[in-house]
């Protein structure tokens, strides 16, 4: 089985439980003739139908996707999308520049820097950065650990 | 006030100094953002928006800074195409063809002129096609119902499924996602929550800076980081710098044919720079027969395409203006800012918000000049931007994007939710379904929705008035011409055009 079709089999699997949870969406009051139930049981029905078409249409339907991937680079992938995950998790708790820190660390590392390069410049854009949003366009962004230290 | 009259106007607003400093900043960001290889203008503008509504630009004034990114990109692809044969941008991919031979023969500098001037010039056309074209429309589309919008709207979604990518299907399914997505957050006529799984970040729906910068900033970052190619090899860009008249002659009716050809497809919703830099590409190359060298550094084969691409940025701003469909994957971004703003594009646009309207009609006549004087002579500074490396350029791209998205609502849920939104859209990306598609549905979604139940309150649950008046009628055959399109174009090909 193919890619292609595992995924697209996967969406439609997706959908229908949404159509099973749209069912459900109706309104005490009619304000309007259809009510806020249709639509999305339409939309996802076609989206179903369409996954479902990819899932199992002939193979002669179907061009050859080459996905060029190999283990390095899958590994590479699953580390990068973490180290965005945990980003998006600590960028609160710690704050923007230590996250930023840690983040643009990994991710150099990742895209072939080498460590100590890697490390000076993640210091740099995140010192950067904090300087440029939140002290000269006033995007405001959190400090997390640092904000007994500074200001 | 007619048409001349209310342009001078945009130009008042557009020439205060806030706003052409923004455009400066915009234009510069923007030809850089072209010129990194998988970066386009979708990217830049998905990354500036939220900073644009976080700084509490006024919504001209935001607009004003995303078009000049937007024309930005599309100058800026060509320096990287011709350079190191790598497109900045995909409206940039038929410019390596000849350009990159080009500078091989030590023309790089012509090369990077030529398609300079080119690009001004298929811009210059398309935004005077704007200034003609677009108040008529918007006048013609005032008179549009809600059953009229809708069926519209289903024209704009057939109409990328005729027109992108290599399969409909999955042009169809990504819009599908989009319109899908549209619907998740609380029902705005009955207060019904849908698909929030009482999520109270989730229960205003889905933000739209969340999904733009989830689905073309992460997973762009991920599809980087397969091609961990370091190391172009810059051509220098030879004697002379300048291109002189006669090669500007020689190439001057390829400009203005393919400004004219990359106007009308920039129009048509979903057919973007792209495609119209194929297809002038191809018809110079036809127009050109034997005389032509192209595909070995012929002039015109770097004219057309670039004049074509940044014509059709421009038209695609026509759609956007009059009838609130945007005409490319960008607009559609540049239509989600204006909802940011709560204003609704569409033709009262035109009469409600001239300040908005024809001060970006403006700021594109003066971004275009600004981004012709900047291109000429910085072309070498920006060209040294392409030595640095990756490992420095992503890590900062990523924490400009996770800045952007925590701007709008400050939450740590957004900031996950994206990071979700870029896995799945890097999965989409690699199994070709088409993320510009998918963008549009989102940004249509909601409208759709309200629409259809508008015209069907009006005939109380009747569905015939969706397709009762002659305007609907017309709109309905042509989606369905649009569905049929793929395959009428494979009869043609296989009928007229023998194998090679």
């Amino acid at each position: 089985m193919t890619m292609e079709r595992l995924f697209s089999g996967l969406m439609a699997l997706v959908s229908i439980f949404l159509i099973y949870l749209a069912i459900g969406y109706v309104a005490p009051i009619a304000y309007d003739p259809i009510g806020p139930r249709p639509y999305p049981i339409l939309i996802f029905s076609l989206l179903a139908f369409g996954c479902l078409v990819v899932a199992f249409r002939p193979a002669s339907f179907t061009k050859a996707i080459e996905l060029g991937l190999n283990k390095t680079i899958i590994r590479n992938l699953i580390l990068c999308a973490l180290a965005l995950l945990v980003y998006g998790l600590i960028f609160e708790v710690l704050g923007f520049i230590l996250a930023t820190i840690l983040m643009s660390f990994a991710v150099g590392l990742l895209f072939a820097g080498n460590p100590l390069k890697s490390f000076i410049f993640s210091v740099l854009i995140s010192i950067g950065l904090y300087v440029l949003f939140d002290i000269f366009l006033d995007v405001k962004l959190p400090l997390g650990l640092l904000s007994g230290i500074i200001g | 006030m007619d048409t001349f009259d209310f342009l001078m106007h945009g130009f008042a607003v557009a020439s205060t100094p806030k706003n052409l400093l923004l455009a400066l900043i915009g234009a510069f960001l923007g030809t850089i953002v072209g010129m990194l290889p998988g970066l386009g203008p979708i990217n830049g503008v998905a990354i500036l928006l939220p900073f644009a509504f976080a700084l509490g630009l006024p919504p001209e004034s935001a607009l004003i800074l995303l078009a000049a990114v937007y024309l930005g990109c599309e100058y800026g692809g060509r320096i990287s195409a011709i350079l190191i044969n790598v497109p900045g941008d995909a409206g940039a991919i038929m410019t390596t063809l000849d350009g990159y031979p080009l500078a091989k023969q030590g023309k790089a500098g012509i090369a990077l002129s030529l398609s300079a001037v080119s690009s001004f010039v298929g811009a210059t056309i398309a935004t005077i096609g704007v200034v003609l074209f677009a108040p008529l429309l918007a006048k013609w589309a005032i008179s549009f119902g809600p059953a009229e919008y809708f069926v519209l709207m289903v024209f704009a979604i057939t109409c990328l499924s005729g027109l992108v990518g290599d399969q409909p299907v999955k042009t169809g399914i990504a819009a599908l996602i989009g319109l899908g997505l549209a619907t998740v957050g609380v029902d705005a006529v009955t207060g019904i929550y849908r698909f929030t799984f009482d999520s109270v970040n989730l229960s205003d729906g889905i933000q739209f800076t969340t999904i733009v910068i989830g689905f073309f900033s992460v997973s762009e970052i991920l599809i980087l980081l397969e091609k961990t190619t370091t190391g172009h090899k810059v051509i220098e860009q030879g004697k002379r710098s300048l291109l002189n008249f006669k090669e500007f002659t020689f190439a001057f009716g390829a400009m203005l044919r393919s400004g004219l050809m990359g106007f009308v497809v920039g129009i048509l919703p979903g057919a973007g720079a792209t495609i119209a830099s194929a297809m002038t590409y191809a018809s110079e190359r036809k127009i050109a027969g034997d005389t032509g060298t192209f595909g070995d550094g012929d002039l015109r084969g770097v004219a057309s395409p670039e004049a074509a691409n940044n014509a059709s940025a421009c038209g695609s701003f026509v759609p956007m203006l009059t009838l609130g469909v945007p005409g490319s994957g960008t607009t559609a971004v540049m239509m989600g800012a204006l909802t940011l703003y709560n204003i609704t594009p569409g033709p009262q646009l035109f009469t409600e918000q001239p300040d908005i309207v024809w001060g970006l009609i403006a700021s594109l006549f003066i971004c275009n000049v600004i981004l012709l004087i900047m291109n000429i002579p910085l072309v070498g500074l920006f060209a040294k931007l392409l030595d640095v490396p990756n490992y420095i350029l992503i890590p900062a791209i990523a924490a400009v994007s996770f800045v952007g998205v925590y701007s709008i609502h400050s939450t740590t849920f957004d900031l996950v939710f994206m990071v979700a939104l870029g896995v799945f859209g890097y999965f989409l990306r690699k199994l070709n379904f088409p993320l510009s598609a998918l963008i549009l549905g989102y940004v249509l979604g909601e409208l759709m929705e309200s629409n259809l139940r508008r015209a069907l309150s009006i005939s109380q649950g009747e569905l015939s008035i969706l397709w009762s008046s002659p305007i609907t009628v017309v709109l309905w055959l042509l989606a369905i011409l649009m569905v049929f399109m793929p395959v009428i174009r494979s009869i043609y090909r296989r009928k007229f055009k023998p194998a090679i």
